[in-house]
């Protein structure tokens, strides 16, 4: 296994093994058969710089890196994609804003 | 990287982590609630929940699972831990027999 990245979405975490020459649509594509969701109706962001992940290029092609953290926002009945929604941790160890881990 | 491949771990707070069930077997007392036959719940619903875990300690436990095939497979890095997790960490690695 090359690398795996954290998926986020509300409540749950999603780690997804990948490789660096994988395109975003590839992602797409394994969240699809884990969460139902066609690719279409997924939005995958870089939670470290909040950039919007585009579908043809690679994780390497936009520096997602090992262990980083991909915002999931869905869209629902063909309207907007909802906004990105990460529910901190909420334990006694989350006291930071990002509600990420720091490394 | 299909559902049957994958494992669901559940934090105190009710928290999900969907893992590999590769990544979850490296513990011990994971793989046996995952492969004893029929006995547990778990092994059929592949979730396992954790009431004494809570959620940024299973996340660090799951990066650690991960961590550790990347270390099997020749990738040597280091596994950075913060110094104020230390001891839950241990705590919860015990019981994981990880």
């Amino acid at each position: 296994m090359a690398m795996y990245i954290r998926v986020k979405r509300n409540k749950t975490t999603y780690f997804v093994q990948c490789d660096p020459t994988e395109t975003i649509l590839d992602i797409k594509q394994k969240l699809c058969s884990l969460i139902d969701q066609p690719v279409n109706d997924q939005r995958l962001i870089l939670r470290a710089t909040g950039e919007v992940l585009e579908d043809s290029k690679t994780l390497a092609d936009q520096k997602v890196e090992n262990d980083a953290v991909v915002a999931l926002t869905l869209r629902k009945d063909g309207s907007e994609f909802e906004d990105v929604n990460i529910e901190p941790p909420n334990d006694s160890f989350y006291s930071r804003e990002d509600g990420s881990p720091s490394r | 990287m299909t559902k049957e491949e994958m494992v669901t771990l559940i934090s105190a707070e009710g928290f999900e982590f969907v893992i590999d069930k590769k990544a979850a077997m490296v513990s011990q007392t994971i793989r046996n609630m995952l492969t004893s036959p029929g006995s547990f719940a778990e092994s059929r619903e592949g979730k396992v929940t954790f009431p004494e875990i809570s959620t940024t300690i299973l996340e660090k436990i799951c990066q650690y699972f991960y961590w550790s095939l990347q270390y099997a497979s020749g990738k040597e890095t280091e596994f950075h831990i913060e110094p104020e997790l230390t001891l839950e960490l241990m705590m919860a690695a015990n019981y994981l027999h990880t």
